[in-house]
């Protein structure tokens, strides 16, 4: 019986847990919205050392250790197309944008067609927002969509951009949503410039990356738990 | 003074200077300068380079008091890094014979790469029988998958793939001793999921990616080892294809 699962990133934690389980009640700061007898958690993964419990099911780099046995360890991009095909029986691309990573899978004629998986560049994703965020003391919300976007091939000369434009007069804002609108491009070009994409992960809940993504395809935002509901799935 | 009773090689040596050295050298130790043997590393090639041929830098200098000799594939048979290092040893004092082993006349069967050995055991017993060949006889299998490309300088990822996985590219090339037959190298079965692996920064990613692309497989490239991200990637094709 699978009660409680977890998609343990590298900055972010997600779990979901059913209403059979009472294991997160220690952890009801982390609940983010309760579905259909579901309780969904995100919660800092530095603090998955606080939990004393293993989950039925785990999926990312850092969960190995939250598991009863190896065995109910799923692989990151079969989770991620487990929750997809659950939600979405169509031809399509979804792609996982990460904290430091992101991935893709396609179907094509109902059947999986093709993969990929950025994991070694990582410096352009999601870790690297949060930072300039928390460094120039900014909100998520305040970044805007804008036309001009930073070519970026490696997120260090994003970053030195950015700070030439910042130290030039430029609003942080306005600096960090090109640079967000370079990364989204990005994203577009690593999934194979598809007219479609279905969107997984946090950069769902960043609206200045939805909107410069939807400037290249249609995008069709399915959240950050998709890998979790792969894993609750029976 | 130290016991010089080492032979180095890299590649594929033509086996007319295999059989030469062999009967020189009836008691000399051969050993394969493509491979990993975690040697201290030498600070002469550049840090972004083939892991090979820093294996095959790496591996002269740490038998460097041993070797009787190093065969050097210089030809298509190997690449132009192959080349390029016989004339960096060669400067710095080895004694390096090059060879060329392009023709296509020494044909063999190809029983070890469609056979239903595990995968490592496929290219481990390939690359043994470049110097030491031996005729076993061995089950055959329909295939489920199939890895194109050089031995890996990882050779660990070869352990995710089923025993009902055939070889092609470069490593069947050696089964059949034609390490140059571009030809029989681009072969495929269009029907059988493949992997298409280049070692980064070799020159036999164009063949790769082509290939992947062409027969709808997947590309992927390793340079020192794999990490989990490109294990997971290989164990996610195999499960669902």
């Amino acid at each position: 019986m699978i009660n409680i699962v977890l998609d343990a990133g590298t900055t972010w934690s997600k779990i979901i847990e059913t209403d059979s389980s009472t294991k997160m009640q220690d952890f009801q700061n982390y609940l983010v919205k309760k579905e259909n007898g579901l309780s969904y958690y995100v919660m800092p993964s530095s603090k998955l050392k606080n939990i004393n419990f293993k989950f039925d099911k785990a999926t990312g780099h850092m969960s190995l250790s939250m598991l009863k046995q190896k065995d109910d360890y799923e692989n990151e991009v079969i989770a991620l197309i487990k929750g997809f095909r659950s939600k979405y029986q169509d031809d399509g691309i979804i792609l996982d944008m990460g904290s430091r990573d992101s991935k893709w899978a396609k179907y094509k004629d109902g059947n999986f067609k093709d993969l990929d998986w950025n994991n070694s560049c990582s410096s352009s994703t999601g870790a690297t927002i949060e930072m300039l965020l928390k460094f120039y003391n900014i909100s998520v919300e305040s970044l805007n969509y804008t036309k001009e976007k930073y070519v970026i091939t490696c997120g260090i000369f994003g970053l030195e951009k950015i700070m030439d434009d910042i130290a030039n007069g430029e609003q942080p804002q306005s600096a960090v949503s090109k640079f967000v609108h370079g990364i989204a491009f990005n994203a577009w070009v690593f999934a194979k410039k598809p007219s479609k994409l279905y969107l997984s992960g946090g950069f769902c809940e960043n609206k200045c990356f939805v909107d410069s993504l939807s400037n290249y395809c249609e995008v069709v935002p399915m959240g950050r738990f998709l890998l979790c509901e792969g894993l609750i799935l029976k | 003074m130290k016991k010089k009773n080492i032979i180095g090689f890299w590649g594929y040596p033509h086996p007319e200077l295999i059989d030469k050295y062999k009967k020189l050298y009836p008691d000399a130790e051969w050993i394969d300068f493509d491979i990993d043997y975690g040697f201290n590393k030498q600070n002469i090639l550049p840090e972004s380079y083939c892991a090979i041929i820093k294996n095959i830098i790496n591996s002269a200098f740490y038998y460097k008091e041993n070797l009787i000799t190093i065969l050097a594939p210089i030809g298509k048979d190997k690449c132009d890094s192959g080349w390029f290092c016989y004339e960096l040893l060669k400067d710095m004092g080895f004694n390096v014979i090059s060879s060329v082993f392009e023709e296509k006349t020494y044909k063999r069967d190809v029983k070890i790469s469609t056979s239903l050995l595990p995968l490592r055991q496929k290219v481990e017993l390939i690359t043994r029988g470049i110097y030491e060949y031996q005729d076993i006889s061995l089950e055959q299998c329909k295939a489920k998958f199939g890895f194109w490309g050089v031995p890996p300088n990882d050779l660990s990822i070869l352990e995710l793939f089923p025993p009902e996985t055939h070889l092609y590219g470069w490593s069947r090339c050696v089964e059949a001793m034609s390490p140059a037959d571009i030809e029989l190298e681009m072969y495929i079965d269009k029907d059988v999921p493949t992997v298409f692996y280049s070692q980064s920064f070799c020159s036999k990613a164009q063949l790769a990616k082509y290939l992947a692309d062409k027969y709808n497989g997947l590309y992927i490239d390793i340079d020192d080892t794999a990490t989990n991200s490109t294990r997971a990637k290989i164990e996610a094709f195999l499960r669902l294809r």
